[in-house]
């Protein structure tokens, strides 16, 4: 059996899932008996979600699009 | 990932504004513009900074296109001028901070077992998403990463991007790309779990 950290290691290409049948079988069997490692897998990966959800998506403020179109205007478009 | 039509029209696009046409520019413009605000925004966490860097890369883009090769994708090179403009801005201010991200991992025996509980907080996350204590907690927490770690993941995770994206924007390879978004994981978990762990605590005393 595979240990946790090794597991842990692999997580960022479980989830893309990049691993071998092999390795992601083993990863599999590991967590259906670590209840500890199935936790830390489900914090993993909603880490991701919640930082994503958190801080996307980015409008950009309507004085700054003002700002922006007019810097266009005088920056490029008269050239 | 652009699609296939999104990297045609990036093409006709550079061939048109090469020729001196000022209307492939203003298209140029209103696709990308959010693009470049929102991963300058998302680096400096500060809108003064994003729009500075926005309108430099703005710039950039009109002066430079010749000098474009078109050997990786337009979007990517526009990515890379980004960073750029965002890594000047920050330099002039940034006290650069050192965080370990070793902290990341969890508590192992010597055969490499975890020897502690790990509270699984994945599935109570929504009544708190929207909390703008949560909000501050994970903006804090992205920024303390490193640089390097830093702009994987708001990349990656964030943006939205592929992992093969990220590597040619950076001019990492995919194992690079992976073993820098893992850390940046491994690191923001920990902030997170001691935040949601501290919040059950204080909730279950009330
Ligand atoms: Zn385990």
């Amino acid at each position: 059996m595979i240990c946790c950290k090794e597991c842990i290691d692999l997580l960022c290409d479980y989830f893309e899932g990049t691993l071998d049948p092999d390795t992601a079988a083993s990863l599999e069997d590991h967590f259906k008996d670590c209840p500890p490692c199935v936790s830390f897998l489900e914090t993993y990966r909603q880490t991701s979600d919640l930082c994503r959800k958190t801080l996307t998506p980015v409008e950009i403020p309507e004085p700054v699009q003002i700002k922006l179109r007019d810097f266009v205007k005088n920056h490029i478009q008269s050239r | 990932m652009p699609t296939q039509e999104e990297k045609a029209q990036d093409e006709m696009l550079v061939r048109d504004m090469k020729a001196g046409q000022m209307e492939a520019f203003d298209k140029i413009f209103e696709l990308y513009q959010r693009k470049i605000y929102a991963l300058a925004f998302n680096m400096t966490r500060n809108q003064m900074d994003a729009q500075d860097v926005t309108q430099e890369v703005l710039l950039t883009i009109y002066r430079k296109i010749d000098t474009f090769q078109g050997k990786s994708a337009f979007s990517s090179w526009v990515y890379r001028i980004t960073l750029n403009a965002t890594y000047m801005k920050l330099r002039t201010k940034k006290k650069e901070q050192y965080v370990s991200l070793d902290e990341g991992l969890p508590n192992f025996n010597h055969a490499g077992f975890q020897n502690e509980k790990v509270s699984d907080w994945s599935k109570s996350t929504d009544s708190l998403l929207f909390s703008n204590e949560t909000k501050g907690i994970i903006e804090k927490a992205v920024e303390l990463l490193p640089e390097k770690e830093k702009v994987v993941f708001i990349l990656r995770d964030v943006e939205g991007l592929s992992t093969e994206k990220v590597g040619d924007i950076l001019d990492l390879t995919i194992p690079a790309v992976k073993s820098r978004l893992h850390r940046a994981r491994l690191f923001l978990r920990k902030k997170l779990s001691n935040y949601f762990d501290e919040y059950q605590t204080r909730s279950s005393k009330k």
